[in-house]
């Protein structure tokens, strides 16, 4: 949504302040959170709105609040047996069976890196990736296949038992970092494909090539 | 960097949310003991949050438990030299709802939201004056017409589409459209001297 009147930057920090506001339909809305993730000064420029316009926050009335703990514990710190399921679960439900190939978890983490968390590979694909975690932050490089085509992209997920996949970032040439707990075992990490610059719906779109389950 | 500036002048924040921050902080550590301190001493008001803008309990219940699993795995990108710990929640608890919102269907959205969502605006603003923050946002949204500035508040606090604020205040998509963008960057200009 352009305002020709207003110049590039202005028109910039308008559509900032209107993705925090929330008053875009859902196309632009969608737009806009696929920019956030390819445009960091895109991204600088949401944040900023989302202060300046927090002193609004007084104006939410705190409620009395369901306990919904054990509920959100329960998602977050799985009993793997319970976890296993789950996933199998979503990905029956969530992605062409013809696309799926499921990884191979190895579990003992060499010495001199952060330890290994999961190798996602698979006979059927070309593409492979380790994921390592250091204590505080998940990394994931890209150990065999190339680079995803032009108009595409390969985005990296987690998925809690029960709860919908989280975007964790695209994977591209340079090794993907995010700062996240250790994900308990039971979790699974899936690459789908998606087009440039990431799913614009906030969910998985396209074939899910890797799946790996994290162990113990 | 652009806005780098504007950071800085929007930043300071009432000592008592520094609870919240040092929570966060533990949390991003994976303490889960902090993460259930943080669900009863935050959730009070992020339960407000999606109640007003989602309108059901149920959805709003739903929403949270989304919105805490967020909080685990998305703590270690809190930035805590901001110093912002509700702000933060609340923001990644908006945009949630507001996600939900814009995915339902039109049908859902679009009979009657105008008229069935209550205008909270004059309640909001008097609180605002209490704190000195507060009182500038407050002090800029008087620099604007009374009717825009109503139309910032009511789509920032109910989540409320441009159809649906056209609709409430009876002027064209287009026209709503004009009038939040230039008030956008009147506030901002006001808010970061």
């Amino acid at each position: 949504m352009t305002d020709t009147s207003l110049p590039p930057e202005d028109d910039d920090d308008a559509l900032a302040g209107e993705y925090v506001l929330g008053v875009l339909d859902l196309a632009d809305r969608l737009a806009a959170e696929a920019r956030i993730k390819a445009d960091p000064v895109f991204a600088a420029r949401v944040t900023d709105w989302e202060t300046r316009l927090s002193p609004l926050n007084d104006g939410y009335d705190p409620v009395p609040l369901p306990d919904l703990l054990p509920q959100i514990e329960a998602r977050l710190f799985p009993h793997p047996a319970h976890a296993r399921q789950s996933w199998r679960l979503w990905l029956a439900g969530a992605t062409a069976a013809a696309a799926l190939a499921v990884g191979v978890l190895v579990l003992v983490p060499p010495a001199p890196q952060a330890p290994l968390l999961a190798t996602l590979g698979s006979a059927n694909a070309p593409q492979a990736y380790e994921a390592r975690h250091d204590g505080s932050r998940l990394s994931v490089r890209q150990i065999a296949g190339l680079p995803a085509p032009a108009g595409q992209s390969y985005e990296l997920w987690i998925i809690a038992p029960d709860a919908a996949p989280v975007s964790l970032g695209l994977l591209g040439a340079a090794t993907l970092q995010v700062s996240t707990p250790r994900p308990p075992a039971g979790w699974v990490l899936a690459v789908s494909v998606e087009p440039a610059g990431g799913s614009p719906t906030g969910a998985p779109t396209g074939p899910v090539i890797l799946t790996a389950e994290i162990g113990a | 960097m652009v806005g780098g500036g504007d950071v800085d002048s929007a930043q300071a924040r009432p000592a008592a949310r520094t609870d919240i921050c040092l929570l966060l902080e533990r949390v991003a550590k994976q303490d889960r003991a902090a993460f259930g301190l943080l669900y009863h001493t935050a959730g009070p008001k992020l339960m407000g949050v999606l109640l007003r803008i989602l309108g059901t309990k149920a959805e709003a219940e739903d929403a949270l438990q989304e919105v805490f699993t967020r909080v685990w795995l998305r703590a270690g990108r809190y930035d805590a030299a901001r110093g912002v710990g509700m702000a933060w929640l609340v923001a990644l608890t908006r945009n949630h709802a507001i996600d939900r919102l814009r995915a339902r269907r039109p049908e859902q959205s679009e009979d009657g939201e105008a008229e069935s969502i209550p205008d909270h605006a004059p309640r909001a603003e008097t609180r605002l004056i209490a704190m000195g923050e507060a009182r500038r946002v407050a002090e800029c949204f008087d620099t604007l017409e009374p009717a825009k500035a109503q139309a910032v508040r009511g789509a920032y606090l109910d989540g409320l589409s441009y159809d649906a604020l056209a609709l409430r205040h009876a002027v064209p998509l287009n026209t709503m459209r004009t009038w939040l963008r230039r008030s956008l960057l009147k506030l901002k200009e006001c808010l970061d001297q």
